[in-house]
């Protein structure tokens, strides 16, 4: 059983006995030990004595060598029980006269070191010897052995006293201890069954008693304190766990009851997803709907409206112009409603061109003349004359500026309105800058907040007395946005106001997607895009023979569009319907021949011009699959531009459609009367 | 009891006292002399002389032996370099006739038997220890009579002598010796 474990009663018992025996053992053995050996030395210090009186009784004999006499003397050792033999050598060390009790002999020869007088303790038996003289002259030697009887008698007998006390004193201490321990271990005890009736019952009202004021009382007093203070938090815990349960169980009741709702809130945001679906849808739709007869309606009211001027009814051509404006103004709200569902379901893709900025920027004025002069606005352009090109949508660059020109000059009147269009490098990336400033009743800062919101005016009178949709400058942000630009405002009421745009130059160009036929809704509805005189497809897999292709022709002012492969470029081909097609013959999956087949094949494509640009020498099979033209690379750029012309030539003479010629083709020739066109048809 | 003591044998290879060692290969006479000349010097030892016996401090033990002598050299060798009480120990030969009064100790040769009585008579109330080798020779008034028992050299002792000598015998002599009395005719009480 293990020490530590025991019971503190046990315990006490054991240190009171230990400790008490412990003292008593190690006191008793000091004092034997010290007695013995006192005794011991007693015993010699008799022996020596005894033996200087044998040795002088024995000189005589000695002398004389009288052996009976010696003997007679030693025989007077029988009165001694302790020397159990004696002998007397002679000077030459021979035995001379002998004594013995029971069997112990003496050796027959003086042992050597038995030289002098002294003694010595030998195998339990105390050794003495002793000079025998006479007259001061050596005789011989007595040496005496004593078995010490009385001194192992004496250990033993004070052994035997020793023990019997201390058994007796360890008896004494184990009836103390066992009466006196009740002193500590009681209370102890006491405490220890109060502790276990508590925990074992959970009743914190149990108390235990305090016996003594001693530091167990203190104990007690502790725990007893300590009790209280369960007992007390308790209870006091009870009732918040009581407390906890009811606002458990109404947690529960308001989780059920939200989680309803929120299973309600999810149908109905579901069903109102579903409904901003089939609204965007329907919105598409009609838009695309309501495009085809305004078509008509804007362009017979032109007819009419020259036939009229031709007839010289002059009072009608008024009533004919309102007709026209109210038309055009419902196609722009449209346009800007499709524009803006495309971009809310996210279908509003970029087509990225090469494009002239000043092209751009001429056009936009010729457009805007009009409108700059109704308000008696006057107009500054501030352009470097090498502005260059840009990489990005025109079409939409060009919505842009046109919605900002537009609000410029719709909301200032007798002012000035400026454009101005720069270059400028930041971030590591070359930028267009277009400002478009105006001296009109400007925008105060809370306007600002949700300028480019959509369906939001600065001022609800605003749209009563300027009218507008609200959608321009909502579409302008998205657009700058989808071009990784940004759009700033500058404006104080009263003050005027600055847009600026920043465009980057080169727009990404994992932007440049195919149109998808989805997409090209207006190309249907608006049927002048097929025939569009100055688009010229180019199909190559080469994507440096496309961009260089699409650079060299952007500057001859073509509109330019590239397809990858055969398959692409043919659907590009009956979408558009270009003026020329340039086709290489090396490409995967279709070469060109094939392509070219392909289009000869089509009754719709077949008068297409195609010039084969490739470095395949091979004219004859080109020529005899029907190409128009066959030009090897690399490209000589005049030549192209020269073989482009004649093909268009040719077309416009055969094909011809005089009242839709290219819109930039040739740049001087275009005619006042479609000053609002880019507001009108419209390619996606 | 004293009788069974004088009986006792002496082992011969026991040397005598005073160191000298004992040839038991010498012949059986000169063996006995060199035991009896290391008695008579124990003798020396264990008796008292009266204090005006000697002159001075120093003053030498005399040994006389008169008539024939039986030691020879032994007994000079014996006593030669020993001393008793500071005193040395000389042996004088003394005839027949010389004047005995210097002697302290007087060894009378058995040659002497004839004429026993008149030594004795000459030295009687001298303090001079007589010692004898001849049978009766301590009954006759001799202090100190050597005996041969056996193979073994013994002595007798007239303490009525020795007092009459005014000498001192130590106990532990006479507990060795066989004590006979003063014959009052001179006879041999034995």
């Amino acid at each position: 059983m293990n020490l530590q474990n025991l019971s503190i009663k046990r315990k006490l018992m054991l240190i009171t006995m230990l400790t008490s025996s412990a003292a008593l053992i190690l006191s008793s053995v000091s004092f034997l030990i010290y007695d013995l050996i006192s005794f011991r030395r007693q015993l010699s210090q008799d022996l020596m004595t005894q033996a200087e009186i044998i040795g002088f009784n024995s000189g005589a004999a000695m002398a004389f060598k009288d052996e009976a006499a010696a003997t007679a003397t030693l025989s007077a050792l029988k009165a001694k029980d302790d020397i159990v033999a004696a002998a007397l050598y002679s000077p030459e060390g021979k035995v001379f006269a002998n004594y013995s009790q029971g069997d112990k002999r003496l050796p027959s020869s003086l042992p050597s070191h038995l030289q002098e007088n002294g003694y010595r303790f030998e195998g339990g038996y105390l050794q003495v010897f002793q000079k025998v003289t006479m007259n001061g002259e050596r005789v011989g030697t007595l040496y005496m052995l004593s078995d010490m009887r009385q001194w192992n008698l004496r250990a033993k007998r004070y052994t035997g006293i020793i023990v019997i006390v201390v058994l007796i004193c360890s008896s004494l201490a184990l009836l103390l201890s066992s009466r006196l321990q009740k002193l500590i271990s009681k209370p102890v005890l006491h405490l220890e069954d109060t502790m276990r009736m508590v925990s074992s019952n959970k009743n914190y009202e149990i108390r235990a008693t305090r016996f003594y004021g001693d530091e167990i009382g203190r104990l007690i007093d502790g725990f007893n304190t300590m009790l209280s203070e369960i007992q007390l938090r308790d209870s006091a815990l009870q009732r918040a766990n009581n407390e906890l349960q009811t606002s458990t169980h109404e947690l529960e009741v308001e989780i059920i009851h939200r989680k309803r709702t929120q299973d309600e809130l999810l149908t109905a945001k579901q069903a109102a997803e579903q409904a901003s679906r089939a609204k965007s849808a329907f919105l598409a739709n009609m838009s695309h709907e309501l495009r085809t007869p305004l078509n008509a309606v804007i362009g017979y009211s032109e007819m009419l409206e020259e036939e009229v001027q031709d007839s010289g009814k002059i009072s009608n051509i008024r009533d004919l112009q309102k007709i026209q404006a109210a038309g055009k103004h419902l196609l722009a709200l449209i346009n800007d409603v499709l524009d803006l569902s495309k971009i809310e379901a996210g279908k509003m893709q970029l087509h990225i061109e090469v494009f002239e900025i000043q092209d751009l920027i001429g056009e936009i004025v010729t457009t805007l003349t009009p409108a700059i002069g109704k308000n008696e606005n006057a107009f500054q352009l501030r352009m470097p004359k090498e502005i260059g090109t840009m990489r990005g949508d025109v079409t939409k660059v060009r919505q842009i500026l046109l919605n900002l020109l537009s609000n410029a000059c719709k909301f200032t009147d007798h002012g000035s309105i400026s454009l101005e269009v720069d270059r400028l490098r930041t971030a590591g990336q070359d930028w267009i800058r277009l400002r478009v400033g105006d001296t009109g009743i400007g925008i105060s800062t809370e306007q600002q907040g949700n300028l480019f919101q959509e369906f939001t005016q600065a001022d609800i009178s605003i749209s009563r007395k300027y009218g507008g949709t609200g959608l321009g400058l909502a579409i302008s942000h998205r657009f700058v946005q989808m071009m990784k630009g940004r759009i700033m405002v500058e404006s104080a009421p009263g003050q005027g106001a600055v847009f600026t745009v920043d465009l980057p130059v080169q727009a990404a160009a994992e932007q440049i997607e195919p149109m998808q036929p989805g997409e090209t809704v207006s190309s249907e509805a608006s049927p002048e895009v097929k025939t569009r005189g100055d688009t010229i497809l180019v199909i190559d897999d080469d994507t440096a023979v496309r961009d260089l292709m699409s650079r060299s022709l952007t500057k001859l002012g073509f509109h330019v569009v590239a397809a990858a492969g055969g398959e692409e470029g043919l659907r590009l081909a009956k979408q558009l319907r270009p003026l020329v097609i340039t086709l290489d013959v090396i490409m995967p999956d279709w070469d060109g021949w094939t392509v070219l087949n392909k289009l000869k094949a089509d009754a719709e494509l077949a008068e297409i011009p195609v010039i084969m640009v490739t470095i395949v020498d091979n004219e004859a099979m080109g020529l005899d699959l029907g190409a128009s033209s066959y030009l090897v690379k690399p490209v000589d750029r005049e030549r192209l531009a020269t073989l482009i012309e004649k093909h268009r030539a040719m077309r416009f003479s055969t094909v011809g459609k005089p009242g839709v010629p290219p819109a930039n083709w040739p740049p001087k020739s275009q005619k006042s009367s479609r000053k609002l066109e880019p507001v009108g048809p419209r390619r996606d | 009891m004293r009788r069974l003591r004088l009986i006792v044998a002496v082992l011969l290879c026991l040397s005598t006292v005073a160191g000298i060692n004992a040839q038991s290969s010498d012949s059986a006479g000169s063996s006995e002399y060199l035991i009896k000349a290391g008695f008579i010097y124990n003798f020396a030892q264990l008796v008292q002389w009266p204090p005006a016996t000697f002159s001075q401090a120093d003053s030498p033990i005399v040994i006389g032996i008169l008539g024939t002598d039986p030691f020879g050299e032994i007994i000079d060798r014996v006593v030669q370099n020993k001393k008793l009480d500071g005193r040395s120990l000389v042996v004088k030969r003394l005839k027949r006739g010389a004047p005995l009064r210097d002697c302290n100790i007087l060894f009378i040769g058995s040659s002497e038997a004839a004429h026993l009585e008149e030594v004795l008579q000459s030295t009687k109330n001298l303090p001079i220890l007589t010692i004898g080798e001849m049978p009766g020779f301590a009954v006759r008034g001799g202090i100190i009579n050597l005996t041969v028992e056996g193979n073994k050299v013994r002595f007798e002792v007239n303490i009525e002598a020795a007092k009459q000598a005014n000498l001192n015998i130590s106990s532990r002599l006479l507990a060795l010796a066989r004590i006979v009395p003063q014959a009052a005719d001179g006879k041999k009480s034995e």
